[in-house]
């Protein structure tokens, strides 16, 4: 990926973002499927770090607050992630312990730390390693869909388990926000655009047209 | 827009976005607002903590056991650890946060168990779902506090239930416990709420509800007493066999009620104590106000006599007595038995009860020169129980009122059994005195004498015997046996002269004759009198023709 490529941008040339066609940018839409051409994602890096900021704030919320409210027999338990997985931890079940620690806490953590790291290098405040920085975000993308199995679970528990008074489960606060915190993340992952990172480490910036105001989402 | 444009270009435009507003940046926002509220909503609207001591947290658990009262859910146990001297527990209780207003000075908590008792069977619920802390809350205008007593029992009734509360003191508990019932003739219309021993032991005290619609049956004349259990009582009214309701021989109870010569009276406010009596019978009792006691010498035993058996005048209860003790008269030398005794003189006519009450008074002293006496008697020949018995007994030497000691005592006398008693010694005494030896040297001497007579007597009997034989002999006469047959015959002339009269005898014939000849001669003077009747001078003139027509037959004819 070295400068002696010639890029697609600095000829004006814009690959269409629904079906991939490249066209002159200067046409602002897309001859084949009318979607609007751009060379970059507009405002890519505010829309990232907008939606992982969210993502954080929601974090911690979605941690201390419980998921789940469990009502056996009359007798209210409040369940939270972290609690869960201490629980599994206990009581000798370390492996499924280990997803739900690996799953539910560090991923969506490693996710907001990735964005943050990348987002850093594309506005060029750190050093420049695109080839780790390109895995990176392919991790990204790949693992963070896989934090919505607790969801999944509170979700099936929820609609499976009404027994009445024997048994209810009800969906608590914190399923919200993890909830949250799984789809910001992936937002944010979407806005991200990874071309960015190889235009700082070319050096040359891609003439911005994404600042036309009709042009942002 | 330009496809070529140069990086000092590019510059400009990332200067001015990151000034500019992005409506992105409102979903950050959005998240932290909703993150920030959620937190609050859980952690920092949280209520206010109270502690509560009880005895022992079995079946609480922090975290899970609630605090409810009225069965609605204000709070949650959120630790519960031990108290520094190890004698109870400590369990934190957190209120939600809009009923902190339920921490006032005098709230009740208790947990609810399952519970079996006489009288009903509570908390089935909770052997599902655990036990469950349940809260009276204070009375409303009382302090905030935050730290109380857990109850180990539950409170029979809600303070927040209108009605009276009463305090009812007794010397033993019996039966009743928390929950009894509280009768007013026999129909329920309280509780017992709690009962406990007085601080110096003495006394058991009991706090009785009364529910608001029959507060009012409560005055300061109402006396209360324990209706548990079965009552057999023999006295000297005889055996008496109590039974109250099914419900109050299993649980105990109490009644209360206003005996009779009291009249109901101002109703009583909360808090009123009462005496609970041990049975009806001793709170109708209750009712005596003795004005007056008489000290009675007895010379004779006084067993079956009780404390508290009637004095009766004539069959009326006038009293009862007090006390029956060697003591009354310790420094006596005196055989005689001291028995005191009580009168009331609302049970007498007040003009008598006015003349006791005075010092000297000279009616008893008229009274006892009367022949007025006290007589123990024998009220119930089975149970030997005695009660004394005022009367007058004109035949008996004079006696006086006289003092003993500081008491006034009034001339006894024996009467009933113990009369009879004395009637039958006496006889037996004359019966002792009786020579009995004489009277049977006497009684054979007499035999003696009886046996001579006897012999003359059979010397008697063979003349007797002679003078029936010379009569036997003259009824053998032939003469004699002649006799009937001169009777038969004149009898039979008798028959033939009445039957020459009979109907078949020629007398009857002739009669008969002669009676139809009458008959015809009286008839044709009939027909002479008639004839004379109708026309008088037929006598001169001759009979004519009668005046009726006859027709005449033609003369040409003829």
């Amino acid at each position: 990926m070295s400068g002696c490529h010639p890029k697609a941008a600095l000829k004006g040339l814009a690959g269409c973002h629904t079906c991939g066609k490249v066209s002159p940018v200067t046409l602002g839409r897309c001859p084949r499927c009318g979607s609007h051409l751009h060379l970059r994602k507009p405002n890519s890096i505010h829309r990232t770090v907008a939606f992982m900021a969210a993502a954080a704030a929601l974090y911690i919320p979605s941690h201390i607050l419980p998921v789940m409210t469990m009502v056996e027999l009359g007798t209210v338990e409040r369940h939270t992630i972290i609690g869960g997985m201490m629980y599994f931890w206990e009581s000798g079940a370390y492996p499924i312990a280990i997803v739900i620690f690996t799953a539910s806490i560090l991923i969506p953590f490693l996710k907001i730390g990735a964005l943050a790291w990348l987002c850093a290098a594309a506005t060029g405040h750190t050093h420049r390693k695109p080839e780790r920085l390109g895995k990176l975000f392919w991790f990204t993308e790949l693992l963070g869909r896989w934090s919505m199995i607790d969801i999944f679970v509170v979700g099936i528990m929820v609609s499976l388990v009404q027994v009445g008074n024997y048994m209810t489960v009800t969906p608590g606060p914190g399923a919200l926000a993890f909830a949250g915190v799984v789809i910001l993340t992936m937002f944010s992952a979407m806005s991200f655009e990874p071309r960015l990172l190889w235009d700082q480490l070319d050096g040359q910036s891609v003439p911005e047209e994404t600042d036309c105001p009709h042009e942002t989402i | 827009m330009s496809t070529a444009s140069t990086p000092p270009q590019t510059a400009k435009p990332k200067i001015q976005r990151s000034t500019r507003w992005n409506r992105v940046w409102v979903v950050p926002i959005v998240a932290l607002l909703l993150g920030a509220w959620l937190v609050y909503k859980n952690f920092a609207s949280h209520g206010e903590m109270a502690r509560v001591r009880f005895q022992t947290a079995d079946g609480l658990a922090a975290g899970k056991t609630e605090v409810r009262c009225r069965s609605v859910r204000v709070g949650l146990v959120k630790k519960i650890q031990l108290a520094e001297d190890l004698q109870s527990v400590l369990v934190f209780i957190e209120f939600d946060p809009n009923e902190s207003r339920l921490l006032r000075r005098g709230s009740r908590f208790w947990v609810v168990r399952p519970r079996l008792s006489p009288t009903e069977i509570s908390g089935v619920g909770t052997l599902i779902t655990g036990a469950y802390i349940e809260m009276d809350p204070g009375p409303e205008n009382a302090e905030r506090h935050t730290l109380f007593r857990g109850r180990e029992t539950p409170p029979a009734t809600s303070r927040n239930v209108d009605g009276l509360r009463l305090q009812l003191t007794s010397r033993e508990a019996g039966s009743i416990i928390i929950n009894s019932p509280v009768f007013y003739r026999g129909f329920e219309v309280g509780r017992i709420e709690d009962r406990k021993l007085s601080e110096d032991g003495n006394e058991v005290r009991f706090s009785a509800f009364i529910e608001q619609d029959y507060a009012k049956l409560v005055t300061e004349n109402t006396r209360f007493w324990n209706v548990s259990g079965l009552q057999v009582s023999a006295g000297a009214g005889g055996i008496k066999l109590r039974t109250p309701s099914v419900q109050a021989i299993v649980s105990g109870g109490v009644s209360f009620g206003t005996p009779p010569p009291l009249k109901p009276s101002t109703p009583v406010a909360n808090g009123t104590s009462f005496h609970l009596f041990d049975d009806e019978e001793a709170a109708e009792q209750s009712t005596f106000n003795p004005s007056f006691r008489f000290l009675l010498l007895f010379d004779q035993s006084v067993r079956g006599l009780d404390v508290g058996a009637p004095v009766e005048f004539r069959g009326l209860t006038v009293g009862r007595v007090s006390e029956v003790s060697i003591n009354l008269i310790a420094e006596s030398e005196d055989p005689r038995i001291p028995v005191m005794i009580e009168i009331d003189p609302s049970m007498m006519r007040s003009s008598i009860a006015q003349e006791l009450g005075k010092p000297d008074s000279e009616f008893l002293q008229n009274a006892a020169k009367r022949g007025l006496r006290a007589a123990l008697k024998t009220a119930n020949l089975i149970t030997g129980s005695m009660y004394v018995d005022l009367d007058y007994y004109p035949n008996l030497p004079q006696a006086d009122v006289g003092t003993f000691a500081e008491f006034t005592t009034l001339p006894t006398t024996t009467a009933g059994l113990v009369h009879l008693e004395g009637k039958l010694t006496a006889l037996l005494d004359k019966l002792q005195a009786v020579p009995l030896d004489t009277i049977v040297a006497d009684l054979s001497a007499a035999a003696a004498e009886a046996k001579t007579t006897l012999a003359s007597s059979r010397g008697a009997l063979a003349e007797i015997e002679d003078a029936a034989a010379s009569a036997r002999r003259a009824l053998d006469n032939p003469e004699l046996n002649q006799l009937p047959a001169d009777l038969r015959t004149t009898l039979d002339e008798l028959r033939k002269s009445l039957t020459s009269v009979g109907p078949e005898g020629p007398v009857q014939g002739d009669l008969l004759r002669t009676l139809e000849e009458l008959r015809a001669s009286l008839r044709s003077l009939k027909g002479l009198t008639t004839t004379i009747d109708e026309k008088p001078n037929s006598l001169l003139f001759g009979r004519d023709s009668s005046g009726n027509p006859t027709p005449k037959a033609p003369r040409s004819s003829r």
